[in-house]
């Protein structure tokens, strides 16, 4: 067998410029090095790198097309199973899925399976390729309400335009793409890119209604009287705080606000854009998940000093992306493994001054499969900071929840569906966050496909 | 989608009147709701009391403070979004003697429109204070609660119109008097609906308030707008704005929406440099 040659690199943003800009870190592959990159996938009979992808993308074909230069085609094949390669490419953990399973895995070098779907996509778009959409025309078209605009709204919302409704689409805030917009920074996930999909589904006929809160401005019972069919996507966006003595000082943020003011308010911008954002110069993190990440590095280029993850467990039980992580470690940001916070110390006049751990010791396993951190007695110290960021993840939006009573949820306020992804409410569906309570772009996506296909055959009685 | 401003008018020094197309918020508004504006593509997400609705207008009281708001004042005729509205209304319903108190701005609004909405139920008598610092910083008579109430108190702290004196120590007299008040809302300055609270709780009175704190999203988010109500965190955008005096956790509330005091004083003083404001 032929040597097996090292996974092509890709070409990135050098650190000491990309700390003080929000562009893309990786530039993604040329033409060239795509190919270079799909040559060297060995075409498995079986290709496990495909059941490991939780929509299941015909992986070994899409590369066999980038091989032979045929990007139309690995393009179109992507898109038959994930609505947004582009974003995917970029943000799905790639370890954990299709890479963590692509035969190479033993020698060290899957295939760049990522970014070789990121490069299609691209290619697509700046080659003005788009799939072919035929809304079949009907004279009575059934309409539909989509609520929330992230992946798992988008995806939904595209894909019953295709089965012919009329798709209206219900966002809360100033701008649709949900945690793409708002949450994920625009060094990992370019905003071009979100747009770009929302113009296409708008081309499409889907009608985005912006600034309109579901359960607030516009009431849950009047869609259900309104649309013979309906999908909740309203996503995860509740922010959870420690709950330690401190917390009420200025200074501390959630993760969601500190990213909110900076990604979909363009503080980074401020005083051009107005929103305001108050950064010290040296940042705690608590948490060291993706969220977590990009608040460090988002921090980091909003002009802290020093950035620090500040983590109860080792980074290598973290949640992150292998690549975020790697990227973080590059650009400087500090981390402190194995302490937990206990509480948050300020000035005299309020301001969050540094944060007392202790630290941890691993036990047992949890639930989670993970060590549990176990804290050492006497161990307390204090971290000084001027700045606290609290990235320990989301809870399902409370607002929608408590204007639609009767809709099933779990105690934490997950919704509750059946197989269909259906809820408790005949003819109402959801999917992404706010059935998992917090996972990833790509099981948003598929949920978001597999309801509509759900929706529809309900309408049609199937 | 940009909202064309019908209508706007100094009310005193520091504060003017705008009355804004928005007939989505218009049609949906109950007292105690507010509006979350941006004046353009750039802008911020900034949280506004509303008066009133009506013909598809909202109008609103708004303060000549930041870069947000003296913009408005001096250069614009639309808004990029005029939102909500957002919050909770108070619970309209029959109160009996119920106080509407106010000494600011957002106060002031917000006065008129519980006013308005109360004093619609039979059986309460609703009684409206409304405080200046001195004659000359009185609104127009056209925007006073006057007309929507049962029972009207003008009120300046020189005594230079009206009764002399804040409406909390006139308040604390009647209640001293043994006078029975059923309820108290009230608006404004932050330390003032602290003291009220103080004040109010010896005599017992139900004292509801808006605790006014800086918000992004207003959707229940980003937890900036973040209270402490009897030890429990609650979101001033989805869980408010207003609650009860007597269970907040002041010392939070006053200080947090002075956390980025320091980049508005910088936004503000290059907008006027540019002349936007
Ligand atoms: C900072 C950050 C980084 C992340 N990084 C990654 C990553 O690298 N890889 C990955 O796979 N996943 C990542 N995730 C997780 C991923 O983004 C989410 O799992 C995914 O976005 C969920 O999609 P969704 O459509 O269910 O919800 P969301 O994207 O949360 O969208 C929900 C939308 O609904 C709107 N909404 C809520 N309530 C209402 C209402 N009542 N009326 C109208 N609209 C409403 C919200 O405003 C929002 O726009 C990250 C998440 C965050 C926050
Ligand atoms: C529910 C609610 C109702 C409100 N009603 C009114 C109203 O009827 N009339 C009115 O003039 N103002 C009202 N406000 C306050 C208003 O939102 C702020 O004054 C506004 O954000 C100022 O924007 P700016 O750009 O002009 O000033 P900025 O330059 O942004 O701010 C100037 C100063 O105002 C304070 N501030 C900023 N944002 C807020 C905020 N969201 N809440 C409280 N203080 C803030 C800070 O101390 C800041 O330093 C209300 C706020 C809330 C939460
Ligand atoms: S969608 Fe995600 S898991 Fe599936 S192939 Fe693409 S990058 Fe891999
Ligand atoms: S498992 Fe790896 S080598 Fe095999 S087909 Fe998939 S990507 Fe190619
Ligand atoms: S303003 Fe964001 S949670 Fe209230």
């Amino acid at each position: 067998m032929a040597k097996l040659k090292p996974r092509v690199p890709v070409r990135e943003q050098p650190v000491e410029e990309r700390i003080h800009n929000f562009d893309s870190v990786p530039y993604g592959y040329n033409e060239e090095e795509a190919i270079a990159e799909a040559q060297r996938c060995i075409q498995c009979p079986n290709p496990t790198c495909e059941t490991a992808c939780p929509v299941n993308i015909k992986i070994k074909d899409m590369i066999h097309f980038i091989a032979q230069k045929q990007f139309k085609e690995a393009f179109l094949l992507t898109k038959e199973d994930d609505a947004f390669p582009a974003c995917t490419g970029r943000v799905c953990p790639q370890e954990d899925q299709c890479e963590g399973a692509c035969i190479l895995v033993k020698t060290g070098q899957p295939i760049s399976i990522g970014k070789l779907e990121g490069f299609a996509a691209d290619w697509a778009r700046k080659n003005g390729i788009k799939e072919e959409i035929k809304v079949p025309s009907t004279s009575k078209p059934k309409k539909a309400a989509v609520v929330g605009s992230g992946p798992a709204g988008l995806a939904c919302a595209a894909d019953l335009r295709k089965y012919g409704y009329e798709v209206t689409m219900f966002e809360t805030l100033h701008q649709a793409g949900g945690v793409l917009e708002y949450g994920i920074p625009n060094f990992r996930l370019p905003k071009d890119i979100v747009e770009y999909e929302l113009d296409a589904l708008e081309e499409s006929g889907v009608e985005i209604k912006l600034n309109h809160t579901v359960g607030q401005n516009i009431g849950f019972d009047e869609l259900q009287e309104e649309y013979d069919a309906i999908f909740l996507g309203t996503g995860a966006g509740a922010p959870r705080f420690m709950g330690i003595e401190g917390e009420k000082l200025n200074g501390v943020y959630s993760a969601n606000e500190f990213l909110i003011r900076a990604n979909l308010m363009k503080a980074s911008l401020f005083p051009d854009w107005d929103t305001p954002i108050m950064v010290g110069d040296k940042v705690g993190v608590i948490g060291a998940g993706n969220v977590a990440m990009d608040a460090a590095r988002t921090a980091l280029r909003l002009g802290a000093k020093e950035v620090s993850i500040i983590y109860r467990r080792k980074m290598d039980f973290s949640p992150a992306r292998a690549e975020e992580y790697e990227h973080a470690k590059e650009e400087g940001i500090i981390f402190q493994e194995l302490v937990n916070p206990v509480k948050i110390v300020g000035t005299d006049r309020g301001w969050v001054k540094g944060v007392e751990v202790v630290n941890m010791k691993l036990g047992d396993k949890d639930s989670s499969g993970r060590p549990r951190p176990i804290p050492v007695e006497g161990t307390e110290h204090i971290i000084e900071i001027d700045t606290v960021i609290e990235a320990l993840g989301t809870m399902p939006n409370r607002l929608f929840l408590s204007k639609a009573p009767e809709l099933k949820t779990d105690r934490k306020g997950i919704i509750i569906t059946d197989e269909n992804l259906m809820t408790s409410i005949p003819g109402v569906f959801a999917g992404g966050d706010a059935i998992s309570g917090g996972a990833t772009v790509i099981l948003a996506l598929g949920e978001g496909r597999r309801a509509a296909k759900a929706m529809h055959d309900y309408i049609e009685g199937k | 989608m940009s909202h064309k401003i019908t209508r706007k008018m100094d009310l005193n020094s520091a504060d003017f009147y705008v009355e804004v197309e928005a007939p989505l918020v218009a049609e949906r508004f109950k007292a105690g709701n507010f509006t979350i504006l941006r004046s353009n593509p750039q802008g911020e997400r900034i949280p506004m009391s509303i008066m009133k609705a009506e013909d598809g207008k909202i109008a609103m009281f708004i303060k000549k403070l930041g870069k947000t708001s003296m913009e408005l004042y001096k250069t614009l005729d639309t808004f990029e979004n005029v939102i909500g509205p957002m919050g909770n209304p108070i619970d309209i319903k029959k109160y009996g003697n119920v106080v509407v108190a106010s000494d600011l701005v957002c106060g002031h609004a917000e006065n008129y429109a519980i006013c308005e909405a109360l004093s619609a139920v039979e059986g309460n008598h609703v009684i409206s204070y409304q405080t200046y610092p001195t004659a000359d910083e009185v609104y127009p008579d056209e925007v006073l609660a006057d007309k929507v109430c049962d029972e009207y108190h003008l009120t300046t702290e020189d005594g230079s119109r009206g009764e002399e004196g804040h409406y909390i120590d006139l308040l604390e007299e009647r209640l001293e008097k043994g006078e029975k008040i059923d309820v108290i809302f009230a608006g404004g300055a932050l330390p003032n609906l602290q003291e009220l609270g103080e004040m109010t709780k010896a005599y017992n009175v139900p004292t509801i308030v808006t605790v006014r704190q800086i918000m992004v999203d207003a959707s229940g988010m980003c937890g900036a707008c973040r209270v402490f109500i009897d030890g429990e965190m609650k979101l001033a955008c989805i869980d408010g704005p207003m609650f009860d005096a007597h269970k907040v956790d002041w010392e939070s509330a006053l200080r947090r929406p002075n956390m980025f005091v320091e980049k508005e004083t910088v936004a503000t003083k290059l907008c006027k440099e540019t002349g936007r404001c």
